[in-house]
């Protein structure tokens, strides 16, 4: 409805000012795009190149010749589905894990005056600038100590509330108007319900966009699951694509790049499904 | 026992509320616990590998000790004197601050730029639009490191040959002391963007509609709804972009690695490239001497930052 | 959850402690124990890195075959975060049975006191020399040669034709054929060498080589600043100044360079055959030549590779090593390179090699040298690697950037 509306109005100004504004910022944006997109693009194209090809100077856009050999030999050589189902079932725990305990903190950062509440929010800021290289490797000895090398609970629980979602969602739930939470807390709501009721669905665009930044650096991660996994069966994609750099002076391009397009499928899966949340206008109506 | 009883009885007393608990008191119960699964995994999973590691930087643990890590010496502040008589870590700070303090402010330009232009400037194919702004962000590293070097090969790359038409003659970018960097924040500005406009355009939804509405009764242009509304409004989204950046900018290091190794000359080598060296080198006590510098880096950084952007009350 | 936090806290603690320092004089030297008699029993883990580990289990079958009752089982890691992972490991105490171990990384490896001291029964003088020298640190081997690589100096055979130079022996000779590979062959550059950059060092040193340099002294100390590093550097140098190699070179230029023919030769090792071969077979073809590398006071070549070590805490530390002993016999290290085209680390291996090229890496590979096996090589040779870069662009003289050389390399130390 709203949308409708507002798409109505800029008709008419862009009437008013000239269409000719409107096609400057199309044609902006579309050069911009093509600016943005080519590397993709040539990654994407040079999954269907030999490896010759891929290494020629200057690069070719379209593939001389192009060729379905690359994802065959990758589905043939990898044991596609379990190293899927293993990235799902870590990125999906660690992004579950986020949107629920980072929005529950983040509320309790923006919108609950308590005592410690500046205290922890130092805590969550620290924590977010600790250096990941050296904390490596105590890391490491405690999850073998945990008893936790080789499973997925040791890949999945030293990400599983990060302080980034904090951060974001207490920031975005500090914009939200205080009027609503204040309203039904004179209602005699209790906090969980104001919550799950009135701050989750205000704050759906900023979870959709917490979803998307943790599923995509969850995805790809590399390092960790490499070290956590001891045997072939625990690998995650991006760790079993890697083996595809075969040699440390020798790399099989193709391959590498028709593995990087089929570890991006998922990621961008997960994009255009949760973008509908950044649609214009969410009703605020009846706020003050 | 005694409290027991004390709060068995408390609800009786405190009617028509359910508990006896002031509000204030419900309310930051209720907060902490929305804080216990953080909390409890941050206690476990981070301040114990973070105190070691603090630990190590005060002690000559090299990785060839990492099989019986407490035997080993303490050596109190000398990996960090170290730091200060290292060339290679001054000049990777230098270069790391010059990476932050042109890439930062031209990564949230752009992302703001996109980010309101595909929220209000356009309706058709914005969608389309919105996905192909995020490519960058989701395109492997090989795939960019092969086009970028394409793009700026200094004979027959796009960039230079544009720039042989307005009459400049470009310089070899990746093997020049002097162009090395300034391509290297273009490229991670390019890189980054996507990410910030997946924030920004997030936090453009808390900006109710009708303030936009009733500025524009009130005549005011597109500029001035920016300026008056979307940027106030926007301020603890764009604070946490800035912070956000700024860490992360702080912390480059994939867009050397894959492009000029650190170089020419150790130009584009940045702390976080000397820290990934050093512990590559099996030095993990002056690794970690170098992070918690960095550390102490990024807190300045972002205590300036909030100082800078904290709502005007 | 508790007991997760007890833990956390306890480690801290107990990092905490380290106050029982070092011992002195370090800890008492690994003695080599034998290995159990009869046929290997029970699982072997092991790690393998690239396609090593992908193919690794076929090996392991005709292993398996002949020992009754063992199970090998290959996990393939990655190149990328190999280091990482086997660092991990040793700290964590989640080691395999045995791994393939970059042969640069033994230093460090080692003296982490986490692999084993290889048995007696290997015999030494099956593999190549330089190979053998890789396993060895402070005096004691710790694993065994798996596969080789040495460098030579590819060359277009076109150009050197048209130039009418030979292949040269000598530094003067390999002076004049990049040299009339330029003027007369029509190559813009007549050889690329590395002008400093991570790796370059693997380039430079075989000429301080083949000058009889030593990388360290009596003491154990680095003797980089040598009068024979001293030769080496400015003759190294001398091919920047001249304008015969190239100031800076990016990935993939070089190989198309070649292909182009702007550049006539340059340094590396086996695997470019491969490259060149499937960027531009037709090109190169009958065009591709490589040759040793030139004589003074040796011929000396960098010698590189893999070599298998077995882990101290190994489950099965006899099957591990009973599994690297199979690795080794000659007609397996021969099956090895048909199945991968590893280059065998041991002599007698090489009886079935017929390729021409791959011939003259074998006669190379019988003058090579390795870089000294202390924990902190990479590191001194990341110095070298800046300090040539300096010198290569001019920013510094030959004579100090060796100065520097020595004075950060003895900084540095060797690790002990």
């Amino acid at each position: 409805m709203t949308a409708a509306v507002s798409r109505a109005r800029g008709g008419h100004r862009a009437r008013r000012s000239g269409g000719n504004r409107v096609w400057a910022v199309y044609t902006a944006l579309a050069i911009a795009l093509a600016v943005a997109g080519s590397p993709f693009a040539w990654m994407l194209s040079g999954s269907f190149k030999t490896d010759a090809e891929i290494r020629r100077i200057p690069p070719t856009w379209l593939p001389d010749q192009a060729t379905l050999d690359n994802y065959r030999e990758l589905f043939e050589r990898l044991d596609f589905p379990r190293y899927f189902a293993n990235s799902l079932i870590v990125t999906g725990a660690v992004t579950a894990g986020n949107l629920v305990f980072c929005s529950m903190l983040g509320y309790a950062l923006a919108k609950i005056d308590f005592p410690g509440r500046q205290a922890l929010f130092a805590l969550v800021m620290a924590a977010l600038m600790v250096p990941g290289a050296v904390t490596f490797v105590p890391l490491f000895v405690l999850i073998s100590n945990l008893g936790l090398v080789d499973t997925h609970l040791g890949m999945i629980l030293p990400f599983l509330a990060g302080p980034f979602g904090v951060f974001l969602m207490r920031q975005y739930i500090s914009g939200l108007p205080d009027e609503v939470i204040d309203a039904a807390r004179v209602d005699g709501a209790g906090e969980l319900r104001i919550f799950a009721r009135i701050v989750v669905p205000l704050a759906r665009p900023a979870l959709a966009a917490l979803g998307i930044l943790t599923f995509l650096s969850t995805w790809n991660s590399f390092l960790w699951p490499l070290v956590v996994a001891q045997s072939e069966e625990r690998y995650t994609l991006p760790v079993a694509l890697a083996l595809y750099s075969i040699g440390q002076n020798q790399t099989r391009f193709g391959l590498l790049l028709a593995g990087a397009v089929v570890v991006v499928v998922p990621v961008l899966v997960v994009f255009v499904a949760l973008q509908r949340f950044f649609v214009q206008g969410i009703a605020m109506t009846g706020l003050k | 026992m005694a409290v027991r009883t004390v709060r068995d009885r408390a609800p009786a007393l405190a009617a028509p509320r359910r508990t006896g608990l002031s509000d204030r008191t419900r309310r930051g119960l209720a907060a902490w616990g929305f804080a216990l699964p953080f909390l409890a995994l941050f206690l476990t999973f981070t301040a114990g590998p973070v105190l070691a590691s603090l630990l190590m930087s005060f002690t000559d643990l090299r990785s060839s000790d990492l099989r019986d890590p407490l035997a080993v010496d303490f050596v109190g502040l000398d990996n960090y004197a170290r730091l200060l008589q290292d060339e290679v870590f001054l000049q990777a700070a230098a270069n790391t601050l010059y990476f932050v303090s042109a890439g930062v402010p031209l990564t949230i330009l752009c992302a703001l730029g996109v980010a309101v232009l595909l929220d209000k400037g356009v309706t058709r194919l914005r969608a389309f639009f919105r996905l192909g702004f995020y490519l960058p962000v989701v395109t492997s590293i090989v795939a960019v490191a092969v086009v970028w070097r394409f793009l700026l090969q200094p004979e027959t790359g796009p960039v230079n040959q544009l720039l042989r038409l307005a009459g400049i003659d470009g310089p070899h970018w990746l093997t020049d002391p002097v162009w090395a960097m300034p391509a290297l924040i273009v490229m991670a500005a390019w890189r980054n963007m996507g990410y910030l406009m997946v924030v920004f355009l997030a936090g453009l939804q808390a900006i109710p509609r009708e303030l936009y509405e009733a500025a524009q009764v009130d005549g005011a242009g597109a500029w001035a709804r920016f300026r008056r509304i979307t940027l106030p409004m926007l301020r603890p989204t764009l604070l946490f972009g800035a912070v956000i950046t700024g860490i992360g900018y702080l912390q480059f290091f994939e867009e050397p690695l894959v492009m000029t190794r650190g170089g020419p000359l150790n130009t584009t080598m940045s702390v976080s490239y000397a820290i990934y060296d050093q512990f590559g080198f099996g030095n993990y006590d002056y690794a970690s001497a170098m992070s918690y510098a960095l550390f102490v880096a990024i807190i300045v950084l972002t205590f300036v930052q909030f100082r800078l952007l904290r709502p005007r009350t | 959850m508790k007991r997760l936090t007890t833990v956390a806290v306890a480690l801290a603690a107990l990092t905490a402690l380290s106050g029982c320092g070092r011992e002195a004089g370090g800890p008492a030297p690994d003695r080599p124990a034998e290995t159990g008699a009869g046929p290997a029993r029970g699982t072997v883990s092991v790690w393998a890195m690239g396609t090593e580990g992908e193919k690794l289990s076929v090996l392991a079958e005709g292993f398996e075959a002949a020992n009754p009752g063992v199970e090998v089982e290959v996990t393939a890691i990655p190149w990328d975060g190999a280091h990482d992972k086997i660092a991990s490991a040793i700290a964590g105490r989640a080691t395999p049975d045995m791994s393939m171990i970059g042969t640069t990384w033994m230093g460090e490896f080692a003296r982490t006191g986490a692999l084993d001291p290889t048995p007696p029964g290997f015999d030494e003088d099956a593999y190549f020399p330089g190979a053998w020298a890789t396993t060895v640190v402070d005096g004691t081997s710790y694993g065994v040669p798996w596969y080789v690589e040495t460098r030579l100096i590819y060359y277009r055979t076109d150009l050197a034709e048209k130039a009418g130079v030979k292949p040269p022996a000598d530094w003067a000779g390999l002076k004049s054929f990049a040299k009339g590979m330029r003027d007369r062959g029509g190559a813009r550059y007549g050889i690329a060498l590395p002008p400093g950059g991570t790796g370059s060092w693997q380039t430079f040193l075989p000429f301080a080589w083949q000058q009889g340099a030593s990388l360290t002294g009596a003491d154990g100390g680095f003797t980089l600043d040598t009068p024979q590093t001293a030769k080496a550097l400015e003759y190294y140098l001398s091919y920047f100044e001249e304008g015969l190699s190239p100031a800076a070179l990016q990935p993939g230029e070089l190989e198309q360079g070649f292909i182009d023919g702007e550049i006539a030769s340059f340094v590396s090792g086996p695997w470019h055959i491969g490259v060149l071969k499937e960027q531009a077979e037709d090109v190169l073809d009958g065009r591709l030549g490589v040759t040793g590398m030139p004589e003074e006071e040796t011929g000396a070549s960098f010698i590189g590779g893999a070599d298998l070590a077995v882990f101290k805490d190994a489950g099965n530390r006899d099957g591990a090593w009973k599994f690297a002993e199979y690795l080794s016999r000659p007609e397996v290290q021969a099956t090895w390179y048909r199945t991968v085209n590893d280059l065998p680390a041991v002599k007698d291996g090489w009886s079935g090699i017929t390729d021409p090229m791959l011939k003259v890496f074998g006669e190379q590979l019988g003058e090579t040298r390795t870089p000294p096996a202390v924990s902190t090589w990479e590191q001194v040779a990341s110095v070298i690697d800046d300090e040539l870069e300096k010198a290569a662009k001019g920013r510094t003289t030959g004579e100090a950037a060796l100065k520097s050389m020595q004075r950060k390399a003895t900084a540095i130390g060797t690790g002990t």
